[in-house]
């Protein structure tokens, strides 16, 4: 007889493993979402607004792990038109293993909500699995910002985010990977107000 | 018969920088405090009492007297700790220590003098020690409190003995203000005429309460030993701390889990009885084989519970090799402070407050808590001394953030980075920075910031523009307008 089918428990966890938890998700616009408890990757030189816009949407402390002259070129006055700074954590590591562990612990923690990581180079299938294992448990989202090349991994959606020459509020955000929904192009622009749902304006573009 | 010895240090606190080694102290040197109004010297050393400075004396009227004084302010906070860590050590003398704030101690001395050859040879031993550990003391042994201490304040010798009951006698010499009575009483007393305490005691006592009041009758009898006035040594500092000791040694993960878990019950209780947290916690492993090991783990908020103890301590734990077991523990609570049982309120609001705390204390613990921040406003027009990084552990109160009246960069950097002009303009029509080439579309400014003269750093006028580039990205340009050929610098990035 086996004696591991036999017990109930065993089956329900590799039952949860496969199906993970619906944690919801974020609404950025009409039609336009973005899961709780994933791993999304961005790219580009506004990369870091695409993060202060999901941050925006929720609520509790921020979380932003990099190495110390990203963390310290930071600057609070800049974002506080759309995040209060009060809630952001900053967390400088030395070497990418340790940002990658911050960024795992920050994610695992309870109450926190969203957890912003810098890298270099995007994380490969190993590292970024490993930190969509920690999002499903706690239902965070996980934004990691890649400055140089993304690499084939699990995140759920990547983003490439360019500012747009028009105003000075105005971004493109190309969604060039999605696992679950389309991909596509969009012109953003900011609504105004502050830790709102419906802060950005996100019209559908031809693809640039 | 009761007997007490007092430990007077006239100068604690200039010796407290002599024991540090304080290179100030070889010139004309002085402690002082704010006394009446005016910085006033309080202990001066030798160096200054031979230049003719006395307590008292105000600092200007000081230096007027010696130019090279130089003064540091007292610190009563710290001399009273160097007291306490001597009452500590006064635990060799006699087992009954008071504290006689705040520049002496107060030793219950009944049936302790003959193990050190009597009560002369105590006092001298005393004044050694005292000595050895560079503290300059004066020793009064008496009947009771009062007169001990007047003996050391205010006999010629150096240590004064009055004989068991002759206390009456012994303090007759003395002026009353040994008699541990208020300055302004004091000052009555000699305006009166009345230059000892002995003069005193011919006066009958009824007609000296009518005239200086019921304080000074009871002064003279709980000097005199009429009255009782027993010595009550002070707590003891309380230490939280556990201890255990194994038959055998232990070296499993799960042992050592288990044998936290014991300890941290064990202080928990305490510090839930004192309602009190601590902020780090060391554990000490002593192997068979390779000695003691200090583990320590540190916490955003005052910690009071065993879970979140236990938590920290796994990490430090998996990274201790034991190959031969450990059989001997201690765990200690370090830098107490006190905890205030919160209301229970509505909502999750102070559960997620913990959870914060929480993986702010793990990560710190793993990462350091020096890698660990959060931005605090301060008051500046420079754009990168408007904020602050703080430690997120040492937080008392919240960061508070206003509205900013400016539009400022996301990204600030430290040190503005040059950038190369291909075709010159004010700002630049084409430019080029960390390898890409921009071309300006449409510039605002210029925001002109003046250095803060207050502080003497770089003192130049800085002129700040906001450019849209045709490429997309926004920078914030910096160049002074004192310096020609203009320069022009990448100050920031808008997102």
């Amino acid at each position: 007889m086996n004696k591991e089918l036999a017990e109930p428990g065993a089956i329900k966890s590799a039952f949860t493993t496969i199906c993970p938890k619906n944690h919801g998700a974020i609404k950025l616009d009409k039609g336009v979402t973005l899961a709780k408890g994933r791993v999304h990757e961005v790219q580009g030189d506004s990369a870091e607004m695409f993060a202060l816009i999901v941050a925006a949407t929720l609520t509790g402390p921020l979380f932003w792990i990099g190495q110390g002259h990203d963390i310290g070129s930071l600057t609070p006055t800049g974002m506080q038109s759309f995040v209060d700074p009060a809630r952001l954590v900053l967390i400088t590591g030395i070497t990418r293993q340790e940002i990658l562990w911050a960024g795992e612990q920050a994610l695992r923690a309870e109450g926190v909500r969203c957890v912003v990581i810098e890298l270099q180079q995007g994380p490969d299938l190993k590292e970024s699995r490993r930190l969509q294992i920690a999002c499903e448990e706690s239902g965070a989202v996980g934004i990691i910002l890649i400055k140089g090349r993304a690499h084939t991994s699990a995140a759920d959606t990547r983003w490439q985010c360019h500012a747009a020459r028009d105003h000075d509020m105005a971004w493109q955000w190309r969604c060039v990977k999605n696992k679950k929904g389309k991909t596509g192009t969009w012109a953003v622009t900011w609504r105004g107000g502050l830790d709102g749902p419906n802060t950005v304006h996100m019209a559908t573009a031809t693809a640039a | 018969m009761v007997r007490i010895l007092s430990i007077w240090l006239p100068q604690l606190p200039l010796d407290r920088l002599i024991r540090r080694a304080d290179p100030r102290i070889y010139g004309a040197f002085s402690i002082t405090a704010d006394i009446k109004n005016a910085t006033r010297l309080t202990h001066v050393n030798s160096h200054g009492y031979k230049a003719g400075l006395t307590p008292g004396l105000s600092i200007p009227d000081a230096r007027a007297i010696c130019p090279d004084l130089l003064t540091e302010p007292c610190d009563p906070h710290r001399e009273a700790q160097l007291l306490r860590a001597l009452w500590r050590w006064a635990d060799q003398l006699s087992p009954r220590v008071a504290l006689d704030a705040p520049d002496g101690l107060l030793l219950d001395i009944s049936g302790c003098a003959h193990l050190f050859g009597g009560e002369e040879a105590m006092g001298n031993e005393v004044r050694t020690r005292l000595m050895d550990m560079q503290f300059i003391s004066r020793i009064g042994i008496a009947d009771t409190k009062a007169a001990a201490r007047a003996m050391a304040q205010y006999d010629k010798n150096k240590v004064s003995i009055s004989p068991a009951g002759k206390t009456y006698n012994a303090l007759q010499k003395l002026p009353p203000e040994a008699l541990n009575i208020s300055p302004q009483l004091a000052g009555e007393l000699a305006r009166s005429g009345l230059k000892t305490i002995g003069q005193l005691y011919q006066i009958k006592s009824s007609e000296l309460a009518r005239r200086f009041g019921l304080h000074l009758t009871k002064a003279i009898n709980a000097s005199t030993g009429q009255t009782p006035d027993p010595l009550t040594p002070a707590d003891a500092d309380p230490v939280y701390a556990a201890r255990m000791t194994l038959p055998e040694p232990v070296g499993y993960v799960t042992d050592l889990e288990e044998i936290i878990k014991r300890l941290g019950q064990s202080v928990c209780a305490r510090l839930t009885e004192t309602q009190k947290g601590a902020r780090c916690f060391t554990l000490i492993v002593r192997c068979v084989d390779t000695g003691e090991h200090y583990l320590s783990v540190g916490f955003t908020k005052p910690c009071f519970e065993v879970g979140p103890i236990l938590q920290q301590f796994s990490r430090p734990l998996e990274q201790l090799k034991i190959e031969f077991g450990a059989d001997w523990f201690r765990l200690e609570a370090l830098n107490i402070e006190p905890i205030r049982l919160r209301q229970t309120k509505f909502g999750d609001v102070s559960n997620a407050e913990d959870n914060f705390a929480q993986a702010v204390s793990t990560i710190g613990n793993r990462i350091g808590f020096d890698h660990v921040h959060q931005f605090h406003a301060r008051e500046s027009h420079l754009p990168n001394r408007e904020f602050l990084l703080r430690e997120a552990i040492d937080q008392k109160q919240k960061p508070v953030w206003k509205n900013t009246p400016r539009r400022r960069p996301l990204r600030l950097y430290n040190r503005p980075e040059y950038l190369r002009p291909i075709k010159p303009g004010r700002p630049p029509i084409q430019f080029e920075w960390r390898r890409n080439c921009y071309q300006t579309k449409s510039a605002k400014g210029p925001e002109r910031l003046t250095a803060e003269w207050w502080r003497d750093t770089d003192m130049r006028v800085r002129d700040y523009w906001t450019v849209q580039t045709t490429q997309g990205p926004r920078f914030w340009l910096l160049t002074y307008p004192s310096q020609t050929p203009a320069q022009w610098f990448v100050a920031g990035k808008f997102p």
